[in-house]
C-alpha cells in the first residue's frame, strides 16, 4: 500500500499547523462512540494511512494531516499569509543581540489526558528532538540552550542570530509539544496526547478517528469528530464525495479540476501551494558534473508543457523554487527553450550523443512518472536518451541516499522560509544535497542569509544565491503546483491553505 | 482458410518406424491434415486469422503505426477518436492507435517468450518425469508442486521483486509460473504413451532412450501440449497486462496494453478511449488464443479427429 511521504523528509518539511491540545491517547479497542458534543462527524477522504503518529519521527504527509488536529506548536503559520502567529506561546521577545528568545506560554492549556501544559513540556519536547537527533533536529542547528526559568516561560539561547527561528519551531507539527515524558508514558507511534482540538480515538488500516476535545484552549471544535478515511484511488475518493459518503477530500484527480468547476455536488477550491518539483542530476556521474551539460538539459526542457501535462493547468512553471505569492519569490527565468543552443552546448562539452540518462521516478507520486515521460520526449530532441526507472518509494529513497542515480525527479513540500528552500539542498555537504553540488559563493550567501535579520537584505542574499543555483543547474526547477481540495457544498469554516495544513478545528458540517 | 501459427507439431507419429502400426494411414503429413481440419472449424480459423494479423502488426509495427508511440504533444491531449486519431489521444497527446499497435509487439513478444520458456523447461521436466517414473518422477514433480502451490500472479510478482521490473524479466517471471503447468500436462500425456505397444516394440529392438523419447513418446504425447501452448499464450498476454498494470512489467513510456490500461484508469470518467482500446486489444488477443486452443483440442483429439476426418478418407 502506498504511504504518501512528505517528499522533503527532513529539511523543508514545513507542514501542517494546528491548534493546541493535550490529553492522553485513547484506547483503540472500544466501541468508538464519539465523545464529541453537538456536531456530527466529518468524514475526510485522504490518500493514505499515516505511517506512524509520533510527530517528531514521521516524515509522512498522511501522518501530518492527522497530527495537525491533535498537536500544537509554540507558534503556528497564519492561514492567510503563512507568517507566524501565537499558539501555545502567547508572546515572545528577542534580545538585543538576537541570541536569546524568551517565550511566554499560554495559560489554561491542558493535554487530552487532563494534565496541565507548562514550560517543562516544551523543554522535554525540544530536548527530545535535539538529544535523540530526531528527524527535525536540524531545525535546532543554532539552538544551544532550552531553559524553563518558570512554568510560563521558555528561553531559547542561540549560537548565532536566527531570523527564521519562529518558522523553524512552528512551520509544521513535526515540532509539536508533547507532555513531559510522553515517550515513556505512552507508545507515541500508535497513541497521542496533545493539546490540539481533537483527541485520537482510534487508528487502523481503514481509517483514523478523532473526537472533539471539549476543553481545548481555543474553544471546542464545532464538529463532534473527524474520521480520516483512506481512499487511495483519486477517482474513488471523488465518487465518495459526490455520493455524500465523505464530506472532504484532497485526493482530487487534476484532470477533473476543470469539469468539477461546474459540478454543483462538489465545492472545489485551489490555491497556489508552497511546493516545488524539480529534476536533479548527479554531480558524481560524468558528464552530469559538467555545467554545460546540465545547462543544455535545462535549455531543452519546456517547463510549461511539463506542468501542463502533470497538473492540467493547476501548476505554474517556475525556474526557481519559491512561488510567486511569496515575499521571497525571485523573478528569474534564464532558460528559454532552445534546442539548437542546447545541442551546441552539448557538443561544446565534448559529449557524444546519444547520451543516456537514467531518470529515477516513483509511482508513489504519479506526477513524477508523467513528467518524466514529457521530459524524455523533450530531451530526445537534443540527443539525450532518457531511461525512465519507476521505483517504489523505499527503493527510490535508498538509491537517492546512496547516490546511485544519474538523475531523479521529485518535489519538496511545505517550505515557508528561504533557508528551507535552499540551504539543506544546495549548501556543500548539506543533508539533502544528494546531487553533490558545491559552490563556495553559494555557501557564503546561504550562510549570510541564515543570520541576516533585516528582511530586505535577507531577500537580496537569497536572490543572489538562487540565481547562481539556477545558473549552475544544481536543481532544474520546473513548477509550483496548486493545492487542490474539494468538499461538500455547505461545509463551513474550512480554509484551504498554501502549506497544505489541514485544520478541522473550526469546520462546520452542512 | 489460413495457416495457424502452430509451433511445428509432432511429425507423423509412426510411419517411419517399420511395423509399429500396421493399420497406418497413407502418409499424408499430419500437420497438414491438422490444418485442414482446423480450417473446417470456423471459430478456430477466424481466431487464427486474427492472431496472424496481430503478429503481422507486431512485426511491422513501425510501418503500420501512424505516429511514433512516444510522440508527446500536450496540446493535443485527450482528443476523442477522430479521423486524425482513430483511437483518440491520451493524457500526453500520444496517438492511442499507434500505441496499441506498438503495444502488440510488447505483449506478444513477452507472451511468446514466456510460453517458450515454460514449454521447453516444463515439457522437458514432464517428459523425464513421465518416462522414467520412480524417484525421478517424485523429485521433479514434487518440485513442480511447490511452484504450482503459489498463486500465479503472486509468484510472478515475487520473481519481479527479486529481478526488477522490465519486459525481459516479465517474460521470465510468467514463464516460471507456467513451467509446472506444462510439466504436468506433458507427464500425464507421456504416462499414457509410454506403455503403448509401439514404444515397447521399439525398445525391444534396442532403441535408445533418446530415440524412444524423440521419435515415439514426444510426438505422440504432443497434442495436449500444443493445446496447452495456445491457451497459455492467452494467459501470458493477460499476465503481462496485469503485471504492467501493477507497474512491474513494461516501463513507461513504452507502450504495453496493461500499462495503457493502468494509465487510462484515472481518465475513465472524462476520456473512455484511453482504457477502452488497449482493453479491447487484450480482450481480443486472449479470446483468440483461447478459441484457437479449443479448436486445436478438438482437432488433435484422436477420437474427434477420426470422427471429423473419418468420412473423408
Amino acid at each position: 500500500m502506498r504511504t504518501n511521504r512528505l517528499l522533503p523528509l527532513a529539511a523543508a518539511a514545513a507542514l501542517l499547523l494546528s491548534a493546541c491540545g493535550g490529553g492522553e491517547s485513547v484506547d483503540t479497542g472500544g466501541g468508538g462512540g464519539g465523545s464529541g458534543g453537538e456536531g456530527g462527524t466529518l468524514v475526510a477522504a485522504v490518500a493514505a494511512q499515516p505511517d506512524q503518529l509520533d510527530p517528531h519521527q514521521t516524515t509522512a504527509y498522511p501522518s501530518f494531516q492527522v497530527l495537525e488536529n491533535v498537536y500544537d506548536t509554540l507558534v503556528v503559520p497564519n492561514a492567510e499569509d503563512l507568517t507566524m502567529e501565537p499558539s501555545l506561546a502567547e508572546s515572545w521577545e528577542t534580545s538585543e543581540d538576537g541570541l536569546t528568545w524568551t517565550f511566554t506560554l499560554r495559560e489554561g492549556v491542558t493535554f487530552h489526558d487532563g494534565s496541565e501544559f507548562d514550560s517543562a513540556d516544551v523543554v522535554y519536547s525540544y530536548r527530545r528532538i535535539i538529544d535523540e537527533e530526531l528527524q527535525n533536529s536540524y531545525r535546532f542547528a543554532t539552538v544551544t540552550g532550552v531553559e524553563a526559568p518558570d512554568p510560563r516561560t521558555v528561553v531559547l539561547t542561540l549560537s548565532q542570530p536566527t531570523p527564521n527561528l519562529l518558522e523553524r519551531i512552528g512551520a509544521f507539527k513535526g515540532m509539536a509539544i508533547l507532555p513531559e515524558n510522553a515517550a515513556e508514558d505512552i507508545d507515541l507511534v500508535t497513541e497521542a496526547n496533545g493539546t490540539g482540538p481533537f483527541r485520537l480515538e482510534s487508528s487502523d488500516a481503514s481509517s483514523t478517528v478523532l473526537t472533539a476535545y471539549e476543553d481545548h484552549w481555543g474553544g471546542a471544535p464545532s464538529v463532534g469528530g473527524v474520521e480520516f478515511r483512506y481512499i487511495t484511488e483519486p477517482a474513488a475518493a471523488l465518487t465518495a464525495l459526490q455520493n455524500g459518503e465523505v464530506q472532504w477530500t484532497d485526493n482530487v484527480p487534476p484532470q477533473q479540476i476543470e469539469s468539477l468547476a461546474d459540478d454543483d455536488s462538489v465545492e472545489l477550491q485551489t490555491t497556489p501551494s508552497v511546493d516545488y518539483w524539480y529534476l536533479s542530476m548527479n554531480y558524481a556521474r560524468p558528464p552530469f558534473d559538467n555545467r554545460d551539460v546540465r545547462r543544455a538539459i535545462s535549455l531543452a526542457v519546456d517547463r510549461e508543457a511539463v506542468a501542463e501535462a502533470a497538473w492540467f493547468g493547476a501548476a505554474q512553471a517556475n525556474q526557481t523554487a519559491i512561488p510567486e505569492d511569496s515575499f521571497f519569490h525571485l523573478d528569474y527565468a534564464p532558460f528559454e527553450r532552445d534546442v539548437d543552443q542546447a545541442r551546441q552546448l552539448l557538443s561544446q562539452a565534448g559529449v557524444q550523443t546519444p547520451l543516456t540518462m537514467g531518470l529515477m521516478v516513483t509511482d508513489e507520486f504519479p506526477e513524477t512518472v508523467t513528467a518524466a515521460q514529457v521530459i524524455a520526449s523533450q530531451l530526445e530532441e537534443i540527443g539525450v536518451t532518457v531511461e525512465i526507472e519507476t521505483l517504489d518509494f523505499a527503493t527510490w529513497l535508498d538509491r537517492q541516499g546512496q547516490g546511485d542515480f544519474d538523475a531523479f525527479y521529485l518535489g519538496w513540500l511545505g517550505n515557508l522560509d528561504p533557508a528551507a528552500y535552499y540551504q539543506e539542498q544546495h549548501q556543500t555537504d548539506g543533508p539533502n544535497n544528494y546531487q553533490g553540488y558545491s559552490n563556495p559563493q553559494v555557501d557564503q550567501l546561504l550562510q549570510q542569509g541564515a543570520v541576516e535579520t533585516d528582511e530586505d537584505a535577507r531577500k537580496q542574499l537569497y536572490d543572489q544565491a538562487a540565481q547562481i543555483i539556477v545558473d549552475d543547474v544544481s536543481y532544474l526547477y520546473l513548477y509550483n503546483p496548486d493545492v487542490v481540495q474539494a468538499w461538500a457544498p455547505g461545509l463551513q469554516g474550512y480554509r484551504i491553505r498554501a502549506d497544505k495544513a489541514i485544520d478541522f478545528a473550526t469546520v462546520e458540517l452542512p | 482458410m489460413t495457416g495457424a501459427p502452430l509451433p511445428e507439431p509432432a511429425a507423423s507419429p509412426t510411419a517411419t518406424d517399420a511395423g509399429v502400426r500396421s493399420t497406418q494411414r497413407a502418409p499424408r503429413p499430419r500437420w497438414r491434415e491438422t490444418l485442414g481440419l482446423l480450417a473446417r472449424n470456423p471459430t478456430a480459423a477466424i481466431a487464427a486469422a486474427v492472431l496472424v494479423l496481430l503478429v503481422l502488426m507486431a512485426v511491422f509495427d513501425e510501418t503500420v503505426a501512424p505516429d511514433g508511440p512516444n510522440e508527446i504533444s500536450v496540446d493535443d491531449r485527450l482528443q476523442a477518436p477522430s479521423w486524425a486519431h482513430p483511437f483518440g489521444t491520451d493524457d500526453l497527446g500520444r496517438d492511442i492507435l499507434s500505441r496499441v499497435v506498438l503495444g502488440a509487439g510488447v505483449s506478444l513478444r513477452v507472451g511468446f517468450l514466456a510460453v517458450a520458456f515454460a514449454l521447453v523447461v516444463g515439457a522437458l521436466v514432464g517428459l523425464l518425469a513421465g518416462f522414467y517414473g520412480r524417484w525421478v518422477d517424485d523429485v521433479l514433480m514434487r518440485f513442480m508442486d511447490v511452484l504450482f502451490a503459489f498463486p500465479a500472479v503472486l509468484l510472478a510478482i515475487a520473481v519481479l521483486a527479486v529481478r526488477g521490473p522490465g519486459a525481459g524479466n516479465t517474460a521470465l517471471a510468467i514463464g516460471i509460473v507456467y513451467v509446472p503447468v506444462f510439466a504436468r500436462v506433458t507427464r500425464a500425456s507421456v504416462l499414457g504413451v509410454r506403455e503403448e505397444v509401439y514404444v515397447r516394440a521399439s525398445r525391444s529392438v534396442g532403441a535408445s532412450d533418446w530415440r524412444l523419447l524423440t521419435r515415439h513418446v514426444l510426438p505422440n504425447a504432443a497434442p495436449p501440449i500444443i493445446v496447452q501452448t495456445s491457451i497459455s499464450l492467452a494467459f501470458a498476454v493477460l499476465a503481462e497486462a496485469a503485471l504492467s498494470f501493477l507497474g512491474l512489467g513494461t516501463q513507461p513510456p513504452n507502450p504495453s496494453w496493461g500499462l495503457m490500461l493502468a494509465e487510462g484508469r484515472g481518465f475513465i470518467d472524462i476520456a473512455w478511449w484511453l482504457a477502452f482500446f488497449p482493453g479491447m486489444a487484450i480482450f481480443l488477443t486472449v479470446l483468440c488464443f483461447n478459441l484457437l486452443g479449443d479448436g486445436l483440442r478438438d482437432v488433435l483429439d484422436p477420437r474427434q479427429r477420426t470422427l471429423m476426418a473419418g468420412g473423408g478418407r
